[in-house]
């Protein structure tokens, strides 16, 4: 177990670590965008976290660092289960449980099989087209985490939203559209444009999770 | 009915009442509870069957669950490789033996098929198939339904893929056939029937039942509409007929009847034994009082029981002879002719219809009636008459004839039958009875002399039964008595006949009141001069429908039943009448009138006669009353009295039908009669009858010697004429001189002709008014 836990807090540590570079450079003239999430009517499933992006309108997003994502496979799950990327990251599926998973996607944005293996894959999966991947393995079928894959550079995930939740969002002030997902969404939410212009700005989405579930359609881009 | 049968029949009804009763409850409780079993047996196939659809279901959830889940399977889908997937599907189905499976879109549009025939692109089937619900966990529910395609009806579930999304249904369906149907038949035991819809009705696919056969009854029958709710298109009936639901009932029915069957039977016989015990001894005593009632007393009543039939037995053998006992005195009283010993009217009667009934050649019957017995009574007194009576009886009964055929039928009046052979004469037997009746009785010693008239007919040339043949008896005595002889047979010419004289009685009266009766005269000529003496009034009848008629068709009857005394009246009045016209016109004509022995025992006959003479101015000179002979037999001190008075009118009496009667000459010789008339049957055997002419000549020679008138009648020739002109016969009359003739011929008949003169001086009487409706003759 030891190896394991200890690859995934160090990857997590690494992302954690570059997002704060990016806003300590840029301090000067950034902007704090709070999003807030209230859900309107929930489901009946277990809260899952919920994602939310702002996508910079007509300026081109600033160049992808190249960098690593780690989902884990603990106790016949993925850890965690809900994960954002940048497009073009590669993802590392570490195996931490004691058993064999066989992690795949049979839809694009990426079709990927990891044949059945235990401990680290040689090499991470880059993910080099945007979109929502949902990965499985074949051997435990209750196994499922979703991937977004997005150019823009600004996004956040609420864990485990509950009733309600926020989280914010530095950025360069401009103009966004701010994108909202979670997987219990049954359509696609519509997105907010955002002029961002001084310190803070803020944003609001009311969501309805009592739908049955349809996360690719409920994904904001096509 | 009898009792016997009565008591069985109550017993075995009350018995069958029962039985029908307790029968028709169990049919009716068997009929209940076979419907009730029927109803529960068919809310179980429900269940059953529905329990085997959800077996279906899950089986079919199950194998569908481990197709979706499987990850060749999903690879495949994601490939969107059509053959492959449709290989995949038909793999998935033979392995649970399904012959449908079908991958569709989450929104059901078909992506591949097998053992289906929809068309890929296509919504597929039934639309609740692919709704989507989730489960506690979040995920998406399987459904299952029933649909018909083609024809043919299939239970399917749809189980959504997670790839692992969901991105599609797989489908997996079992076929509900002959197969499914038969085996549901066995499980439940009833009849299983599909039908899909067609249009607004249904239409039977498939049936474990031939279809006439299935019940359609709602109480025979379940129906199961698939998939649940209205929008069914498949009907699953299960049903059973009643009748099959009855078998068992009707094995226990079929049981309780033979055992009410035995019952019946056996309380039948038992029934019959003990009404048998009861009316067995009742029938003894029946069949008893039956003898009893026939007149058989001596049936002995068997009944050897000490209950109250017994005591009944006892009772009626008691009285069985105490009705012995009495039968046998009251039958001597009713049967027995107390003073002699004879039998009655009644026990004469019985035994000669007997006799009547056993056939044979004939039975004779003799009635014999004595003659002047009542003066016997009178004159000697009862006890001698008493005496005289049961010296009959003796002489009767000791003849040569079996016991018990003499009956005395009444005071003077006694009978006799005897079987007769075809060769024996009546006459005979009648003479012998005679003969033997004909001694002189002696009582006390004293002689008396009794004579006997007998009637006698015989069987069967005469009557048949015993009363006809008594009746005939009867009518022959009647003749003889009449004919003054000794006695009489029947003859068919006797009987009158019933209904004309019972007519000829009311024509009778009416022959008076209306006139009819008309005055004949016939001359009477003195023979030695050849002078008309007289003439004797003759009676005929004037009958309106069978013309005139002679005395003789009326007279006999009128005699018979009295009714001679209006006719005698008128002829008496009509003839003094008549000859008191004759004298105003100065024609003096003595009159001979008949009278009867009813006039003669009249005793106000002599005052009527002289109030007729006194009215009419008459000398009784001119009137001779004819009375016969017959009229002194019964009284003969009564009728000289009434003769005396008669001649102190100073009126002839004439003494009729002479030497036919038993007068005897003393009689003759009291008698104050003036003339006698010598009766025709005589005259007419003068001619040939030497014995005849010596008998006339005396009776000529004796009328001479009392100093009478002799009168001879029905004189038809010169020769007897003659002969009694030398005999010295006084006066004649018959045919030789003259018919009867109605008054104006006899009228014209006489004139010029010599008559012999009447003295002028005759007297005539006066009567002197001594009351209202008597007279007092003066002399």
């Amino acid at each position: 177990m030891s190896g394991a836990a200890r690859a995934t807090r160090h990857g997590a540590a690494y992302w954690l670590l570059a997002t704060l570079s990016l806003a300590i450079g840029d301090r000067a003239m950034a902007a704090t965008v709070t999003v807030t999430l209230n859900v309107a009517a929930a489901s009946a499933g277990p809260a899952q976290d919920a994602v939310v992006v702002l996508d910079p309108v007509g300026v081109a997003a600033p160049p992808a660092h190249e960098s690593v994502a780690t989902i884990d496979q603990v106790g016949k799950q993925f850890v965690p289960q809900v994960s954002i990327v940048r497009t073009g990251t590669g993802v590392s599926f570490p195996n931490s449980d004691q058993i064999k998973h066989d992690v795949y996607s049979h839809y694009l944005p990426k079709i990927f099989e990891l044949k059945l293996y235990a401990g680290r894959p040689t090499a991470p999966v880059v993910f080099d087209q945007p979109g929502l991947e949902a990965l499985g393995c074949n051997v435990h079928d209750k196994m499922r985490a979703f991937l977004g894959i997005v150019d823009s550079p600004y996004f956040a995930k609420i864990e485990h939203l509950g009733r309600t939740g926020s989280v914010s969002i530095t950025v360069p002030p401009g103009s966004y559209s701010v994108h909202v997902w979670h997987p219990g969404l049954a359509a696609r939410v519509a997105p907010q444009p955002l002029e961002v212009k001084s310190d803070t700005a803020a944003a609001s989405f009311d969501l309805d999770l009592s739908g049955i579930p349809d996360p690719k359609a409920a994904w904001p881009w096509p | 009915m009898q009792l016997r049968t009565r008591i069985a029949v109550t017993f075995l009804l009350l018995l069958a009442t029962v039985l029908a009763v307790a029968l028709t409850v169990v049919s009716h409780t068997n009929r209940q509870n076979a419907a009730h079993a029927l109803t529960e047996q068919l809310q179980s196939g429900d269940k059953e069957f529905h329990a085997v659809l959800d077996l279906n279901v899950r089986l079919l959830r199950l194998a569908a669950r481990v197709m979706a889940d499987d990850a060749g399977f999903r690879e495949a889908i994601a490939d969107r490789d059509t053959e492959t997937l449709v290989s995949v599907l038909e793999n998935a189905g033979t392995r649970i033996d399904a012959p449908m499976v079908v991958l569709t879109a989450l929104d059901g549009k078909v992506i591949a098929a097998s053992g289906s025939r929809a068309a890929i692109g296509q919504t597929f089937a039934d639309p609740t198939l692919f709704t989507r619900r989730l489960d506690a966990e979040g995920n998406i529910e399987p459904n299952d339904t029933v649909v018909v395609e083609h024809g043919r009806i299939y239970q399917l579930v749809a189980v959504v893929i997670n790839n692992p999304l969901p991105v599609a249904w797989v489908v997996m369906g079992f076929e509900i056939d002959q197969k499914t149907a038969k085996e549901l038949k066995d499980i439940t035991g009833l009849g299983v029937t599909l039908a899909i819809k067609s249009g607004a009705g249904w239409t039977d696919v498939v049936s474990t039942e031939p279809g006439a056969q299935a019940p359609r009854s709602p109480e025979e029958t379940r129906r199961i509409g698939l998939p649940d709710g209205p929008a069914a298109t498949v009907a699953v009936t299960l049903s059973k007929s009643f009748a099959a639901a009855m078998l068992p009932f009707d094995r226990l029915t079929q049981y309780l009847y033979w055992i009410a069957g035995i019952a019946l039977a056996v309380s039948a016989a038992a029934a019959f034994i003990l009404a048998r015990n009861i009316t067995r001894p009742l029938q003894n005593i029946t069949a008893a009082v039956d003898q009893i009632r026939a007149g058989i007393y001596d049936a002995p009543v068997v009944v050897q029981r000490r209950d109250e039939l017994g005591s009944l037995a006892e009772g009626i053998q008691v009285m069985q002879s105490a009705v012995r006992s009495r039968d046998q005195s009251i039958r001597r009283l009713a049967y027995e002719d107390t003073l002699t010993g004879l039998m009655n009217r009644a026990a004469f009667n019985t035994r000669l219809e007997e006799a009547l009934r056993a056939g044979g050649d004939g039975v004779a019957v003799a009635v014999i009636n004595l003659h002047r017995f009542r003066r016997i009574n009178e004159h000697l007194g009862y006890p001698v008459g008493d005496a005289v009576l049961k010296t009959i009886a003796a002489r009767l009964t000791a003849g040569p004839y079996p016991a018990g055929q003499v009956a005395r039928l009444a005071a003077d009046q006694f009978a006799a039958f005897m079987p007769l052979r075809a060769t024996d004469s009546l006459q005979t037997w009648g003479g012998m009875l005679l003969v033997r009746l004909s001694d002189p009785i002696v009582v006390a010693s004293q002689p008396i002399d009794i004579t006997a008239t007998l009637g006698l007919a015989r069987s069967p040339a005469d009557a048949s039964s015993a009363d006809e043949l008594l009746r005939c008896a009867d009518l022959a005595l009647e003749r003889a008595r009449r004919d003054k002889r000794g006695h009489a047979s029947y003859e068919p010419a006797m009987k009158p006949a019933e209904r004309d004289q019972l007519s000829l009685l009311g024509e009778l009266r009416q022959a008076v009141d209306k006139d009819e009766l008309r005055l004949f005269f016939q001359p009477k000529v003195e023979l030695a001069s050849g002078r008309i003496a007289g003439a004797e009034v003759l009676l005929r009848w004037q009958h309106p429908m069978r013309g005139l008629l002679g005395p003789g068709a009326f007279i006999p009857f009128a005699e018979q039943t009295g009714f001679i005394r209006q006719i005698t009246r008128w002829s008496l009045e009509q003839s003094l009448a008549c000859a008191a016209a004759w004298l105003t016109a100065g024609l003096a004509l003595p009159l001979s009138v008949n009278v009867t022995v009813d006039d003669i025992n009249d005793e106000n006959f002599h005052l009527r006669v002289a109030n007729a003479l006194a009215r009419h101015r008459l000398p009784p000179s001119l009137l001779t009353l004819e009375v016969t002979e017959s009229g002194f037999i019964d009284d003969p001190a009564r009728a000289i009295a009434m003769l005396d008075a008669l001649a102190q009118l100073g009126l002839q009496l004439s003494i009729d039908d002479f030497g036919t009667g038993y007068s005897s000459l003393s009689h003759l010789a009291r008698m104050p009669v003036h003339e006698v008339k010598i009766d025709r049957s005589f005259i007419q055997g003068l001619e040939s009858d030497a014995e005849f002419a010596a008998v006339v000549r005396s009776a000529i020679d004796m009328g001479h010697s009392l100093g009478l008138k002799v009168v001879a009648e029905g004189i038809e020739t010169e020769t007897a004429a003659r002969r009694l002109t030398e005999m010295h016969c006084d006066v004649a009359q018959g045919f030789l001189y003259a018919k009867p003739m109605p008054r104006a011929e006899f009228e014209r008949w006489l004139e010029h002709r010599p008559r012999v003169p009447v003295p002028a001086t005759a007297r005539t009487l006066t009567l002197e008014a001594a009351g209202e409706d008597r007279t007092r003759l003066v002399l």
